[in-house]
């Protein structure tokens, strides 16, 4: 009888503070801060425009653009097939799945790149891996993509090249014809990394 | 005190040891991320077995061939490793409490073939069961019981509710 | 953070390791408890030895509140631990077949491991058995495999099926707990035996 009691005196008060109180559901951090540092200050998080067009042309299907502005900037002009995450909903239950993935390239852009660099670094520093920032966002995709300037006659075989490339995306993402597009001259796009294996899976049981 | 229980000092008391294995059960959930399981030990090893038997069976044969794509070295599993200290710990406890002994243990009013020979069914039985209903006691009803798991709760009403319903026919067993 | 092994923490082979570790204190525990004697475990069926019922459902809600609380102070992701799938119509029918082979053979797969070690040879037996009735589940898959895959429902909890809260729910289940605590203890008065 007495050692009912002891325990019954113990579970019941526990019982019932954790019945009361609210459960927690942060999500932790998973990379330090000079972790976050290394790679923000590197290039890693960028991906070009003209990695973006090309993928938008191939019809990759592993590119997945999001758009972190509110949803009037969204309405009023996006990207071919973008999805609108706005920044302040960014952490909301419905978008985890399309932020923390390993098949798909997600690439965050805002006007500058103000709001997809928070997205990236908060995406980044909570461990999700395959999201990128459009390098110098839709400012610089439409002097780059949508009128992109002709380099002089002396320059280089590689600018004239991606002279050309741009001008193909830019009549084919705004509606014009296909053309072929000189594949030497886009740069490698990014790699899809992995996710580890986050559940422990039992050999049955 | 009304019973008279073999060996009353010695066994632990229940609500002690009930809170101890709920700190194993703890543990394990906070090291390894899962629960505990015995009956997925003896699948592995068997796995093992065939495949070192017949390759090609494995191969062929959808349980085993499925078994084989997600862990592709059967011994070297969680559940392996913790059956093996399972047979350290209780050895050391039975041995610090006096309780090593080679016995079939049986109530006196049954012979020791009899005992063997429901053993044996009853093996048979949980061993089938264990698979289909993908654990057993430790890890589909406890470890599902910590876990909140709805699955492990039917598990457990299904193994305990059976219990319960068979147990006057085979009372001459045990009582 | 926990679960270690999720957050890398520690190696695969370090896990294997405290597997093992963690399976003495398994062992150690059962045994000590009695669960390594098939007498007093068949008992909860028939009043006389309540053992099963007190040590099971201590443990189950101890490590229930203490996961819980673990997550209240973020010592631990409940998101990352592996939890069974529920396939409805296996565990049904798996749980009345392993019903039917614990009121039979007095064992469970870790108890009876846990009673072998002390040399108890009607656990070995009943290994004996586990063994062949898995290999027959492993050669006719076939038959059942409908069966077994049947009915998926995910990983739902209970206290989502009641819609209630996971703390909410602790309480009731720690609440039925200490009663059945109570009916056994009783009951082990009404249904004594005399020596086992």
């Amino acid at each position: 009888m007495k050692s009912r009691l002891i325990l019954a005196g113990f579970l019941i008060p526990l019982a019932l503070i954790i019945a009361a109180v609210p459960s927690n559901t942060t999500r932790a951090y998973r990379l330090t801060a000079d972790q976050l540092l290394q790679e923000a200050v590197s290039y890693e998080p960028y991906v070009h425009p003209d990695n973006v067009a090309d993928m938008l042309i191939q019809k990759d299907p592993s590119l997945i653009l999001i758009d972190v502005r509110t949803p009037d900037e969204y309405d009023k002009f996006s990207l071919p097939g973008a999805i609108n995450i706005p920044l302040a909903d960014l952490l909301s239950d419905e978008y985890l799945d399309i932020l923390d993935q390993d098949e798909n390239t997600n690439v965050f852009y805002s006007n500058g790149t103000l709001k997809s660099n928070e997205a990236w670094m908060i995406t980044r520093q909570l461990g999700y891996e395959n999201n990128y920032v459009l390098q110098g966002g839709l400012n610089y995709w439409a002097e780059v993509i949508m009128n992109p300037v002709p380099p002089a006659q002396t320059s280089p075989d590689e600018e004239i090249a991606k002279y050309n490339f741009r001008k193909g995306a830019s009549m084919a993402l705004g509606g014009g014809a296909e053309t072929n597009t000189a594949a030497s001259a886009v740069p490698a796009k990014p790699v899809i990394k992995k996710k580890k294996e986050k559940k422990r899976v039992a050999g049955g049981c | 005190m009304t019973t008279k229980k073999l060996n009353p000092g010695s066994y632990m008391n229940p609500y002690l040891s009930g809170v101890l294995l709920g700190l194993v059960l703890l543990t394990a959930f906070y090291v390894s991320g899962r629960g505990l399981g015995a009956s997925g030990a003896i699948k592995s090893t068997i796995v093992t077995a065939v495949d070192a038997v017949s390759p090609s069976h494995v191969e062929n044969a959808d349980f085993y061939a499925e078994y084989m794509e997600s862990h592709p070295k059967p011994m070297k599993s969680w559940l392996v490793f913790e059956m093996l200290g399972v047979l350290v710990g209780g050895f050391i406890s039975g041995a610090l409490s006096g309780r090593l002994k080679l016995k079939i243990e049986h109530s006196p009013k049954i012979t020791s073939r009899r005992r063997l020979i429901f053993a044996l069914a009853g093996g048979i039985l949980f061993g089938f069961g264990s698979q289909l209903g993908r654990g057993c006691t430790s890890g589909s009803a406890l470890s599902g019981m910590a876990v909140l798991s709805l699955g492990g709760i039917i598990t457990m009403a299904g193994i305990f509710g059976t219990g319960y319903a068979l147990a006057y026919f085979v009372r001459k067993n045990w009582i | 953070m926990g679960p270690l092994a999720a957050y890398d923490i520690i190696s695969p082979d370090t896990n294997l390791l405290m597997a093992f570790l963690i399976g003495i204190g398994f062992g150690f525990v059962l045994e000590s408890a009695g669960f390594s004697s098939s007498r007093k475990l068949a008992g909860v069926f028939y009043g006389y030895d309540t053992v099963v019922l007190k040590v099971f459902f201590t443990a189950g809600i101890t490590a229930m509140l203490g996961l819980l609380f673990f997550s209240l102070f973020g010592w631990i992701d409940l998101s990352l631990i592996y939890i069974n799938p529920t396939f409805l119509t296996s565990a049904i029918t798996g749980g009345v077949i392993m019903g039917a082979g614990f009121i039979l053979g007095g064992f469970c797969p870790g108890t009876s491991f846990c009673a072998a070690s002390i040399g108890k040879i009607d656990a070995m037996v009943f290994i004996g058995g586990l063994i062949i009735g898995i290999f027959v589940f492993a050669e006719g898959y076939p038959l059942w495999e409908d069966l077994y895959k049947a009915k998926f429902m995910g990983i739902p909890k209970i206290s989502e099926a009641l819609g209630l809260k996971d703390g909410l729910m602790a309480l009731i289940l720690v609440l039925v707990a200490l009663a059945m605590f109570w009916v056994g203890e009783w009951a082990e008065k009404k249904f004594p035996r005399e020596e086992y």
